[in-house]
């Protein structure tokens, strides 16, 4: 069966004064129907920019669309045009931000947004669409959602906006939900409850989802298959469990070892030393050569790696290519 | 829908009005001008009597003759009566030149600021173009053109004072498009008029409205200009109109100008007493106190 949402070769591009950089190069990812895919990666790597993509919202200009191809259940999304991408927006396939403090528009009631977001997909009345978003309020947890419908924004925690979040992005019955770090702005235990209902609501809605995160933690407790990206590539893909315990790139394991270990004694936090490189900066090699602690190769430095399978799962390192020969 | 009515929940509109209520100087102000709305309205039933009437001698002081307290000017009207007349037309031109202005202003401030691009660039030089026209001289060619009236004037007053309005409706959609609830909107699926109209306008919209009130006054100051330059609607009267006819014999008779002139004044810091207090009514630093 055709994966469900399935994106290849996408490249996507931005003009900025360094002359036109590229955000994104190549990635191809694909979701199937009722799994999740855990997208993982840095500050920077091209994540959200993915997202954007994939909801037909990369602003543009600066930003374009160079090249490849998104497909939702067999149909072109790149090219299509902008009535069926609206209808498709909110419809098929739904997203939930990363700041619900600031992704609530401050001047409606919440249960108006969810309200609105029903009518712009359905046939329903103004009033059944409040009686539903009632409803929705409920199903993710809100207490007496009759009355927290009537509230504004401001007046909810971080935890309860970012159910609201995700009760209008589920409030159509989404073939695909895009997470964009959906935790990130709350705090350790508000996080897991989310990750719940999230899990719940897949469960339920049988929605696809693509959490976007950089949390390790994240993805061994919500992922099925794994997409790691670095500077606007896909470096690594595989099932959760085959990356969490056997990754292949440095760069992957460097994240996996950042999880923090309960009962050992650690002094200090393992990290990945520097920062992604500035996009325009991106020589010929590998764009975590500079980080890397095997760079020893000089194709690390003149060739960009690709993603090939080297035994466990794909991944895109001339170290890990060479060792397998 | 009378159970939403119920609901504790404060609303931005009624929050921005409970800080209103509190500021004085803006309750004087609107005590004011409801009080000249109100004598404007239905003070031609207390004192009967046309303002283009000539009634008595010319140059009667204020204060002699019962019949006319504010008393006459240099053909023999009773100032009172212009006054009570002359207010409403004043405040219309005032109120429908604002209203014409906030329309414009508006409408092209959004379209650029929302769009960008080459929008942005056509609708902002033609802003600028009317921007740098003196603004007076363009009311007074365009009021000359299409003979005066209360219409005309009110137009030409709202066409030369739109390009503010719209810079500023320009740069709040610059600042609040950019905002991830505008993303929110459009990831569910809203189209662009309902993405300007109800997202980001609602949420541009306090200094608009405290700039729509500061309008009301500037388009007051300009009818009374205009009439005072006799470039008013001469059929009717107006406080601008009095002040222009008498300002000859102001070494003779001081109070055809000067009571007209004090009700131009106090009509004008009225709605800037308000326009201070919605401002602070809007300004968020101002809601922990």
């Amino acid at each position: 069966m055709a994966p469900l949402l399935c994106i290849e070769k996408l490249r996507v591009t931005f003009r900025t004064r360094y002359g036109e950089v590229t955000a994104l190069d190549s990635i191809s990812m694909h979701v199937n129907e009722g799994e999740t895919l855990g997208v993982v990666g840095e500050s920077g790597c091209g994540k959200s920019i993915t997202a954007l993509a994939t909801m037909g919202l990369i602003p543009s200009p600066p930003g374009r669309i160079a090249d490849g191809s998104i497909q939702l259940a067999g149909e072109e999304l790149i090219g299509a045009n902008s009535a069926r991408l609206r209808k498709l927006r909110g419809g098929d396939i739904a997203m939930i931000f990363q700041e619900p403090m600031t992704s609530l528009n401050p001047v409606f009631t919440v249960g108006d947004q969810i309200a609105e977001a029903i009518t712009l997909h359905q046939n329903v009345s103004a009033d059944r669409a409040f009686t539903d978003a009632v409803a929705l309020l409920d199903r993710v947890g809100i207490p007496s959602p009759d009355r927290r419908a009537r509230d504004y924004p401001h007046q909810l925690s971080g935890g309860m906006r970012q159910r609201v979040m995700i009760a209008m992005a589920v409030s159509c019955r989404p073939k695909v939900l895009i997470a964009d770090e959906p935790t990130t702005a709350l705090d350790v235990t508000v996080q897991a409850q989310i990750f719940d209902l999230l899990n719940e609501i897949q469960r339920d809605f049988g929605a696809a989802i693509i959490l976007i995160t950089h949390d390790m933690g994240a993805i061994s407790e919500m992922a099925d298959r794994v997409a790691v990206m670095y500077a606007g590539r896909v470096i690594e893909e595989g099932s959760a469990d085959s990356i969490l315990d056997q990754p292949q790139h440095p760069y992957a394991r460097g994240l996996i070892d950042c999880i923090p270990t309960l009962g050992r004694a650690e002094r200090t936090l393992k990290e990945i030393p520097g920062v992604v490189p500035p996009l325009h900066l991106l020589g010929a090699g590998c764009a975590f050569a500079e980080r890397c602690a095997f760079n020893d190769r000089a194709r690390c430095t003149t060739e960009k790696p690709r993603l090939i399978d080297h035994g466990h799962h794909p991944a895109a390192c001339h170290g890990v290519e060479e060792s397998r020969l | 829908m009378s159970e939403r009515a119920l609901n504790k929940a404060e609303s931005p509109a009624l929050e921005a009005w409970r800080i209103f209520r509190r500021n004085v100087p803006a309750l004087i102000g609107v005590v004011i001008l409801t009080v000249i709305v109100l004598a404007t309205l239905y003070g031609s039933f207390i004192y009967t009597g046309d303002a283009f009437e000539i009634v008595w001698a010319p140059h009667e002081p204020p204060g002699v003759t019962p019949d006319f307290p504010l008393g006459t000017d240099y053909l023999g009207r009773s100032v009172v009566a212009g006054m009570l007349t002359g207010g409403g037309p004043t405040l219309a031109v005032g109120a429908a030149a604002a209203a014409i202005t906030m329309v414009i202003g508006v409408t092209l401030g959004a379209l650029a600021g929302f769009h960008g691009g080459w929008v942005d660039n056509l609708l902002m030089r033609i802003t600028e173009f009317f921007q740098v026209l003196p603004a007076l001289l363009f009311a007074m060619v365009l009021v000359t053109l299409f003979s005066p009236s209360l219409l005309t004037i009110a137009i030409a007053i709202g066409v030369v004072s739109w390009p503010q309005t719209a810079r500023l409706t320009r740069a709040e959609f610059l600042k609040v498009k950019e905002l991830e609830y505008v993303t929110a909107a459009r990831a569910i699926g809203a189209r662009d008029a309902r993405i300007i109209w109800k997202v980001i306008l609602p949420n541009a919209a306090p200094p608009l409205i405290v700039s729509a009130t500061l309008t009301i006054g500037v388009a007051i100051l300009f009818e009374a200009g205009l009439s005072f330059l006799g470039l008013g609607d001469p059929n009717v009267m107006s406080w601008g109109l009095m002040i222009g006819a008498n300002r000859d014999y102001i070494l003779d008779a001081w109070w055809p100008v000067t009571f007209p002139g004090l009700a131009i004044f106090l009509t004008v810091f009225a709605v800037s007493l308000i326009g201070d207090g919605l401002n602070d009514a809007f300004n968020p630093k101002m809601r922990e106190r």
